[in-house]
């Protein structure tokens, strides 16, 4: 007893003398196991729009030397309606299907939902951290994911720098990915007007993505309770980026109405005329994140905001605050806060209009828009006695869009022709050792 | 805030003996050592929610690598 004593004292002395840490003992004590963090997660917006069922597990095995290996898998069940970009209108209105076979109808009045949509994402990860000489740490990581319409394949490096006896820590990544998108019916071309059913004339066949991540990062040690950390990031992407299965009503620039059309005789098609969307192909982002956590005798505050901007004319704040208070030694409970703003894209507008000529770019892809949206949630966690953790999580998502009436024409101000949003997410988390 | 003021706060701030040495000596880490102060000590939770939020909205990373891999955007 007396030797584990000095023995602590020593490698305390030793430790303090190199300016170096050791890692904490429950890390320490469990090297050689497996870590596992699993979720499941149901996610579900009002009106039958996207309903996605999601269960992700992650994994990671520690080893000797401070090196770690990660593995992560998510499969994700998404069913549901989504908005087309076409606008309400006084009439019924009929639209082919994104496959090409078959229509669907929207009621006069209602913002018009695509629910064509059903697809099962299976993603898969893998990652390795290790220490690189005495004061680096390199991360390196490849994905993959794969839905019906889409492919992803990817991989990430990250170097870390500890300085200061390891209270600031610089880090530098580069991410890459390059992803194939094989529409359902084929890619649209951008701008040309949906067709009637079986013709694919305006189809081409797939497409892809190339996006390059930029990440530099400092995190500091403020003193024994406050840590933060400052990223800048930068993202490049180039290829096809525009969204397949969205459209614009092309309007009469007086009325406001979708010009009308009929199905040439013996086929069905659509009742309008709607044009898919053109988004162009490169995009570039920036963004700076700052995050500051912080303990208060027992409770954990963790604040952090987001500033993006792009070159679509985008700019987006992302405030978020999470307070963690415990309930005795095994329980607690943590209320949750976010808000989001952004602004319009340059080329989002609502609808396009008949005798003008067409832009080069145009999308009224609600997610492009000017909007703001708020997430209330609470999240109840509970440590086991043989230290595995269950979490609960209660969420409530809202977005709440700002089409100024300048955007309206004539018609158009009679309905709502925002599809504001709300979803609850419901999520439970299992962590536990092996 | 008068300038004179203002100068006179900032150099106060920058120049204060706390920012010389920011951060802890090796020993004073127990707090920073528990699993809810580490910055990413939540990653599924995090990864759940840049999904969404990737989905959703015209935004995403920040926190990490920008996200994606999905033709949900």
């Amino acid at each position: 007893m007396k030797n584990g004593k000095i023995g602590s004292a020593l490698a305390a002395a030793t430790y303090s003398l190199l300016g170096t840490l050791p890692a904490p003992p429950a890390v320490a004590e469990e090297s050689g196991r497996w870590d596992l963090d699993t979720a499941l997660m149901y996610y579900s917006e009002g009106d039958d729009r996207v309903q996605d069922v999601s269960l992700g597990i992650l994994a990671k095995r520690s080893f000797d030397d401070d090196r770690v290996l990660n593995l992560d898998l998510t499969v994700d069940t998404l069913t549901g309606a989504s908005p087309s970009g076409a606008t309400a209108l006084g009439a019924a209105q009929t639209f082919t299907r994104p496959s090409g076979k078959g229509t669907y109808t929207t009621p006069a009045g209602a913002i018009p939902l695509d629910d064509s949509f059903l697809d099962t994402r299976v993603a898969l990860g893998v990652g390795w951290t290790q220490p690189l000489a005495r004061l680096y740490t390199l991360s390196a990581g490849l994905g993959f994911s794969t839905e019906y319409d889409y492919t992803h394949l990817g991989a990430n490096l990250s170097l870390a720098r500890d300085f200061n006896q390891r209270n600031t820590t610089v880090s530098a990544g580069l991410a890459y990915s390059m992803d194939d998108i094989d529409p359902v019916g084929g890619a649209p071309l951008p701008l040309s007007a949906m067709a009637d059913v079986g013709d694919l004339s305006n189809r081409r066949g797939t497409d892809s993505k190339d996006v390059l991540d930029l990440l530099l990062g400092v995190t500091q040690v403020i003193n024994r309770t406050t840590i933060v950390r400052l990223n800048y990031s930068y993202s490049d992407a180039s290829g096809y980026l525009t969204d397949p299965y969205k459209i614009l009503s092309l309007v009469d620039p007086l009325t406001g109405d979708t010009l009308g059309r009929s199905p040439a005789p013996g086929t069905e098609g659509p009742s309008g005329v709607y044009l898919f969307e053109s988004r162009p192909d490169t995009r570039a982002k920036h963004a700076l994140f700052g995050e500051v956590k912080k303990f208060l005798g027992g409770k954990v505050l963790d604040v952090s905001y987001r500033f993006m901007t792009d070159d679509w004319g985008i700019d987006s704040h992302t405030v978020e605050g999470k307070l963690r208070w415990p309930i005795g030694d095994s329980m607690f409970i943590e209320p949750q806060l976010r808000y989001y703003t952004q602004t319009a894209a340059d080329f989002y507008q609502v609808s396009l209009l008949s005798g003008e000529p067409l832009p080069l770019y145009a999308s009224a892809d609600s997610r492009l828009s000017d909007m703001d949206a708020i997430t209330v949630g609470v999240k109840f966690g509970w440590t086991t006695p043989s230290s595995n953790e269950w979490s609960a999580r209660l969420a409530y998502y809202s977005q709440t869009g700002n089409v100024d009436g300048s955007q309206l024409i004539g018609s158009q101000n009679d309905f709502k022709q925002y599809p504001d949003m709300d979803a609850v997410i419901v999520q439970f988390g299992y962590r536990f050792r092996l | 805030m008068k300038r004179p003021a203002l100068i006179a706060l900032l150099l106060s701030i920058t120049m204060s003996p706390g920012c010389a040495s920011l951060g802890v000596s090796p020993w004073e880490r127990d707090v920073l050592a528990k699993s809810e102060m580490l910055l990413d000590g939540s990653p599924q939770e995090a990864a759940l929610d840049d999904h969404i939020y990737f989905s959703k909205e015209a935004s995403s990373g920040g926190r990490s690598f920008g996200g994606g891999g999905c033709g949900c955007n």
